[in-house]
C-alpha cells in the first residue's frame, strides 16, 4: 500500500492507494503555523484501522519550503560571489553581495587567480555581520570546482562552526545569477527543512510506519526525506506537482492534456504533452529570484468561481479581484459561482441570493438574469480559452538553437481538458467544447493531489560535461570530475559514462531501484577545430529519470 | 530615428545553427558560436528584464527574392540556416515596428555581407545578405525610406555596397581592414557609389593593426557627424567581431570593450552579426559586450582574459593615416550633390558598368553588365546581364530586370519589354523580374520554358 499525503491551501488531504486504486481517504484542516501536526493529523486518520505494516511507501507534498519563503521565515545568509568578467552584478537582483576576484571560464580554465588575503578579509566581514551561512557561488565555477572549493576552505577555516554552500553542488547549468539564488535559497532553508525532516522522521518511528518516506518535488519526482535534505529548495511548488502527478495518474495513458485547477480565486494551466507533463524551459521563480530549479510550467490566471463580476458603462468585467466568497455562499458581490448556480450548472450555495446577485447584473446590463448569468460564464470561459491558447503559442515560440528545432515544431492541440479543484466541474465541459477536446473530470479529482504524490516516481537529473582537450569529465552537482583518455571520445560512449554516473548517484540517494528508467533527454557534441584540424570533442549530456508513475500503478 | 532615447527592451534572437556548417574545419562551423552561448547563457542575460528573447522565423522567398536574383532560383541557393537567419532579423524588424522592443540583435549564422545583388554561390562564406534583406523589408512593409547600413566587420562590406550602388536612400558606410590586405580586396575611398548615389556609399579602409582608438576616430569625427547630417529613419549595424585583435582571419585590434562602447554611441535600431572568428577568445566577450551596450547595461567588468587597458597603442604615423583617410571621406561627403550633378551631367540615358566577380567559397567566376536608366521621373529601371562558370563546371547565365519602387510608367513599359524580349533567347539561361513597386518576383528558365514567380 501507498501513502500520499498533500498539504493544501485549507485542507491537508491523505491517500492510500493500492494497485491502482485508492482505497482510501482522509482530509484534516490545514493549519499553516503546523504543517507537521497537519500531515500527522491526517496520516492517523488514515490508517486509523489500517495495518501499517503493509505500507510500502509514504509520500508527502509540503508547502514547508514556499511558506518559509514567502513569510521571510528563512535564515540569513552572506552571498559571496566570484563573478569575473562580464556582466556587473549589481545588474542581478541578488540582493548584498561579496564580490571576490579570480575567474574561471566557458571552457573550465582559470583566467585570474583568487587572492587568499581578500577571501579571509571577507571572513572577517561576514562574520562581523553574525552570519553563520555562507553561499559561494562563482561564474562558471560547474566547469571547474577549484575556486568555490578554496574560497569555501579559507572560510571554514576562519569561520568555524558556519554552514557553507557551494554553487555548483546545487546545479550545473549554465546561468550564474539562477545558481547564485539557488544556492542562496538551498543555505537559507535547509537547517529549518533539516528539522521538519527529522522530526517527520521521529513521528513516523513512534507511530511504528517503517515504510520509507519521501517528498515530492517541484520536477513531480520524489526523493527520499534523508536525501532531501540536501537540496531543500527542490521542495517547493509540490502543490501543483501534485496536482499534475495526480491527473497524469488519472487521465488516459500518452495524450495530451491541458489541465485546469480553477480555485476561488486563481485558474492554474498546465500541460501534459503526449503523456509527458511540461516542465518551464528555464527554472522556477521562487519570489522574485529566479532559480535553477526545474518545475512544472504552471500559468496562474487571475480568474476564478469567487472572482467579482464588475458593471461600469453596461461593460461587464470578471475579476482579477476577488472581493470575498460568493453572493449565494453569503458573500459582498456577484461571482461566476453565482452566475452557474442561476444556470443549474452547480448547486452550491442559496438559490435565491444567487438569483438576487444575476438580477442585480442584468438590472446594469438590460437583459434577463439568465442571460446575464450567461455572459459571465461565457466571460469566464473566453478568458480561460485564451490563456490556454497564449501557452500553447509560448510553448511554440520557445527559443531554438537547431535547424532541426525549429523545422518540427509542430503546433500544439489538446486531446483533453481535465478539471481539478473546485470550481472545475461546471466549467470544464464548456472549455473542452471550444478548445475542440473531450473533458474529463476525474472521480477523484477531489484528492488527485494526494493520488499524485502517492504514486509519483522519483526523478534523478544528472548533467556530464565532458571536454577531450581537457580530458577530463565533470558532473557538477556531485562536485566529480575524472580524466577522459580518448579525444575522439563519441556521444554513445559518453552517454555509457552518463549512465554509469547515474546508476551510482540513485544508489547513493537511495532510489538504486529505479536507475533502469533512465533516460538521455539531451545530447550535443562538437568538435574543437583549432588551425584546420580536432583537436577535441565537447560533449554535454542529460541524463534523467523524468516525473513518471511507479511501475505498481501503470501495470494495473 | 534611431534607438537612441527610446524606451524599451533589447530584443535578442540567438541562432548558433549548431547543425550547420559550410564544411567540418570551415570556420563557419558548428562550433562558431559555442562558446557565445556558455558566456551569455551563464551571465543570465535572457533573464535580464532589459532583454527580451524572440524565436526565430524562416524568411519567405519573397523576402529573398525582393533583393537578390538567384540563379536559377532561389531555392537552390539557400538552406533552411539561411531562411532562418534572414527570417531573424525580419522578426526583430516586426517587433520593433510594433513598439515591443527599442532595439535588437540578431546574433545569428551564416553571414551575409558578401553576397551581393546576383547569387550564384557563395561568396565570403555568404549566400544571401540579411542585412540586405532586412532593409528592403523594412521598405516594402514599413515604408522607411532612408536608412543607414554601418558595416563594422573587418572585411569590406561589398556585397551590401553594390546591391545599394545606386540608391541615394541607403547611406553604406564601411570600415574595414585596408584591402590591399584583406579579402574582399575592395572597399577603398572611390568606391563610392553610382551616379545618383554618389558619396552614398562611404568606404574607410584601415592599416591593419587599427586599435580601440583609430576606430573610434572614424567613428567620431566621421561616422557619427554624417549619420547626423543623413537623418536616417533606421541605424543598421552589420556587426562583424573580426576587428578584435585575436581574430584568425585578421590583423585589427579592437577590444570587447571597444565593440560595446562603439554599439553604445552608434545606438543602432538593429544588429546583424557577420563574421567574427576568434571562436573562443573574441566572440564571448565581444557578444556580450554588444548585448550590454545595446540593452543599456554596465559593460566596465567585461574584459578579455588576457586585455589590460592601454595593451595596445597606435604609432603616431598610424594615426595620421587613419585622420588623412576620415578627411578625404569627410570631403568626398561635403560634396555629395555637387558630384552627382557632375556625373550626371556627362552621361546620356543611360549608366552601364562590367564587373567581374569571383566567389571564393564556390570557386565562380561571374561576369556582369549593369545598366541603369538615368530617369528624370524616377529612380530608373535596372537591367543586369550575368553568366558564370563553376570551375570548369556549367555555365549559367541570366537575364535580369528591376523595377524600383515608384517607378514611372515609361520605366515600367521598357523594363517589361526588356523581360519579354529575353523571354525564350536560347542563348540565355534564364530571366528574372523583380518588381518592387509591386513586390512581386518572377523567375524564366529559358530552357524548360517554365516559370516561376513568388
Amino acid at each position: 500500500m501507498l501513502v500520499g499525503i498533500d498539504v493544501g491551501g485549507t485542507t491537508t488531504d491523505a491517500v492510500l492507494v493500492e494497485g491502482n486504486s485508492v482505497v482510501k481517504a482522509a482530509y484534516v484542516p490545514t493549519d499553516h503555523d503546523d504543517l507537521l501536526k497537519c500531515l500527522l493529523g491526517a496520516l492517523d486518520e488514515l490508517v486509523k484501522d489500517v495495518d501499517t505494516r503493509k505500507i510500502e511507501r509514504v509520500v508527502l507534498s509540503t508547502t514547508l519550503i514556499t511558506n518559509m519563503i514567502a513569510e521571510g521565515k528563512t535564515d540569513p545568509v552572506a552571498l559571496v560571489l566570484i563573478p569575473g568578467p562580464g556582466t556587473n552584478p549589481k545588474d542581478y537582483n541578488l540582493g548584498e553581495a561579496c564580490i571576490l576576484d579570480g575567474a574561471i571560464d566557458y571552457r573550465g580554465r582559470e583566467i585570474d587567480r583568487l587572492k587568499e588575503s581578500q577571501i579571509k578579509e571577507a571572513a572577517s566581514k561576514i562574520s562581523a555581520q553574525g552570519l553563520a551561512r555562507i553561499a559561494v557561488v562563482g561564474k562558471f565555477c560547474q566547469r571547474n570546482h577549484a575556486h568555490e572549493q578554496k574560497v569555501g576552505e579559507i572560510m571554514r577555516a576562519a569561520l568555524p562552526g558556519a554552514k557553507i554552500e557551494l554553487g555548483h553542488r546545487v546545479s550545473g547549468h549554465l546561468n550564474f545569477p539562477r545558481r547564485a539564488a539557488t544556492t542562496l535559497l538551498t543555505v537559507a532553508t535547509k537547517d529549518k527543512y533539516r528539522e521538519f525532516a527529522q522530526a517527520m522522521a521521529d513521528a513516523l518511528r513512534q507511530r511504528k510506519i517503517s515504510a520509507p518516506v519521501y517528498i515530492l518535488k517541484a520536477d513531480g519526482g520524489t526523493l527520499p526525506l534523508d536525501s532531501s535534505v540536501q537540496m531543500p529548495v527542490e521542495t517547493i511548488f509540490s502543490g501543483p506537482a501534485a496536482s499534475i502527478m495526480g491527473v497524469l495518474a488519472l487521465t488516459p495513458a500518452g495524450q495530451t492534456s491541458v489541465i485546469v485547477d480553477i480555485g476561488g480565486t486563481t485558474t492554474d494551466l498546465a500541460l501534459i504533452l503526449s503523456g509527458k507533463p511540461l516542465l518551464s524551459s528555464k527554472g522556477a521563480k521562487v519570489e522574485s529570484l529566479l532559480t535553477h530549479v526545474r518545475a512544472f510550467a504552471v500559468k496562474s490566471v487571475a480568474i476564478g468561481g469567487d472572482s467579482a463580476v464588475d458593471v461600469s458603462d453596461e461593460r461587464m468585467t470578471v475579476g482579477p479581484q476577488r472581493k470575498g466568497p460568493a453572493f449565494c455562499m453569503g458573500g459582498p458581490c456577484a461571482t461566476p459561482t453565482d452566475a452557474m448556480r442561476v444556470l443549474g450548472l452547480t448547486s452550491v450555495g442559496d438559490a435565491a441570493r444567487a438569483e438576487k446577485a444575476m438580477q442585480e447584473v442584468a438590472n446594469k446590463l438590460n437583459c434577463s438574469p439568465k442571460e446575464a448569468a450567461q455572459k459571465i460564464v461565457d466571460a469566464v470561459v473566453d478568458k480561460i480559452v485564451a490563456e490556454v491558447g497564449e501557452m500553447f503559442r509560448a510553448w511554440e515560440q520557445e527559443p531554438a538553437y537547431r535547424i532541426w528545432e525549429i523545422m518540427k515544431k509542430e503546433r500544439l492541440e489538446a486531446q483533453n481538458v481535465v478539471g481539478v479543484g473546485g470550481g472545475a466541474p461546471p466549467l470544464v465541459p464548456l472549455v473542452a467544447s471550444r478548445l475542440g477536446a473531450s473533458a474529463i473530470v476525474p472521480d477523484f479529482a477531489r484528492v488527485a493531489n494526494a493520488i499524485g504524490a502517492a504514486v509519483a516516481r522519483p526523478t534523478i537529473t544528472l548533467n556530464l560535461h565532458i571536454d577531450t582537450e581537457r580530458g577530463e569529465y565533470i558532473v557538477a552537482e556531485d562536485g566529480l570530475t575524472g580524466k577522459v583518455g580518448d579525444r575522439k571520445m563519441t556521444p554513445e560512449q559518453a552517454e555509457k559514462l552518463a549512465r554509469k554516473l547515474l546508476d551510482e548517484r540513485a544508489e547513493r540517494l537511495g532510489i538504486g531501484e529505479y536507475s533502469g528508467e533512465a533516460e538521455v533527454t539531451y545530447s550535443e557534441v562538437f568538435n574543437m577545430i583549432r588551425g584546420w584540424s580536432t583537436v577535441g570533442r565537447l560533449l554535454d549530456i542529460r541524463m534523467e529519470i523524468p516525473a513518471g508513475l511507479l511501475a505498481s500503478w501503470r501495470g494495473c | 530615428m534611431s534607438s537612441k532615447g527610446k524606451s524599451g527592451k533589447t530584443g535578442l534572437i540567438f541562432f548558433p545553427a549548431f547543425d550547420w556548417a559550410i564544411s567540418p574545419t570551415h570556420p563557419e562551423r558548428e562550433e562558431r558560436l559555442l562558446y557565445t552561448r556558455d558566456q551569455i547563457f551563464e551571465e543570465g542575460l535572457m533573464d535580464l528584464p532589459q532583454i527580451d528573447e524572440y524565436k526565430p522565423r524562416l524568411a519567405e522567398m519573397l523576402d529573398i527574392a525582393r533583393v537578390h536574383f538567384c540563379v536559377p532560383d532561389v531555392e537552390s541557393q539557400i538552406t533552411e540556416a539561411h531562411l532562418i537567419a534572414a527570417g531573424s532579423t525580419l522578426t526583430l524588424a516586426d517587433a520593433l515596428e510594433s513598439g515591443e522592443i527599442r532595439n535588437g540583435f540578431a546574433l545569428v549564422r551564416p553571414p551575409g555581407h558578401h553576397s551581393m545583388r546576383v547569387v550564384h554561390g557563395n561568396r565570403g562564406f555568404c549566400n544571401i545578405n540579411n542585412m540586405a534583406i532586412l532593409v528592403e523589408y523594412m521598405r516594402s512593409k514599413y515604408g522607411h525610406k532612408r536608412i543607414a547600413v554601418i558595416d563594422t566587420d573587418v572585411h569590406h562590406g561589398d556585397g551590401t555596397q553594390e546591391i545599394f550602388w545606386h540608391d541615394p536612400d541607403v547611406l553604406c558606410i564601411s570600415f574595414h581592414q585596408d584591402g590591399h590586405t584583406l579579402y574582399p580586396g575592395t572597399g577603398f575611398v572611390n568606391e563610392m557609389g553610382g551616379p545618383q548615389a554618389l558619396a552614398r556609399t562611404l568606404n574607410i579602409p584601415l592599416p591593419p593593426g587599427t586599435t580601440d582608438e583609430g576606430i573610434h576616430y572614424v567613428l567620431d569625427r566621421l561616422i557619427l557627424p554624417v549619420l547626423d547630417e543623413f537623418k536616417p529613419d533606421l541605424i543598421l549595424n552589420s556587426a562583424g567581431q573580426d576587428n578584435h585583435y585575436t581574430d584568425p582571419l585578421a590583423n585589427m585590434r579592437f577590444s570587447a570593450n571597444g565593440y560595446a562602447r562603439l554599439n553604445e554611441k552608434l545606438a543602432p535600431d538593429i544588429c546583424v552579426l557577420e563574421g567574427g572568428y576568434a571562436v573562443e577568445t573574441a566572440l564571448p566577450y565581444v557578444n556580450t559586450g554588444i548585448i550590454q551596450a545595446m540593452a543599456g547595461l554596465d559593460y566596465s567588468h567585461l574584459k578579455e582574459p588576457d586585455f589590460v587597458p592601454g595593451r595596445f597603442v597606435q604609432s603616431e604615423q598610424m594615426s595620421r593615416e587613419i585622420e588623412a583617410t576620415v578627411a578625404q571621406v569627410q570631403r568626398l561627403w561635403d560634396d555629395r550633390d555637387e558630384l552627382v550633378k557632375d556625373a550626371l551631367e556627362g552621361l546620356g540615358d543611360f549608366y552601364r558598368r562590367k564587373k567581374r566577380i569571383f566567389y571564393d567559397t564556390d570557386m565562380i567566376n561571374e561576369s556582369q553588365e549593369e545598366t541603369v536608366r538615368l530617369c528624370p521621373n524616377c529612380s530608373g529601371y535596372m537591367t543586369i546581364s550575368t553568366q558564370a562558370q563553376r570551375g570548369y563546371g556549367i555555365l549559367n547565365s541570366a537575364f535580369c530586370v528591376s523595377i524600383p519602387r515608384k517607378a514611372c510608367a515609361s520605366c515600367r513599359e521598357d523594363a517589361k519589354e526588356e523581360y519579354e524580349e529575353h523571354i525564350d533567347d536560347c542563348r540565355i539561361g534564364y530571366v528574372c523580374m523583380q518588381d518592387k513597386d509591386r513586390d512581386t518576383f518572377k523567375f524564366h528558365n529559358n530552357m524548360t520554358h517554365t516559370q516561376k514567380s513568388y
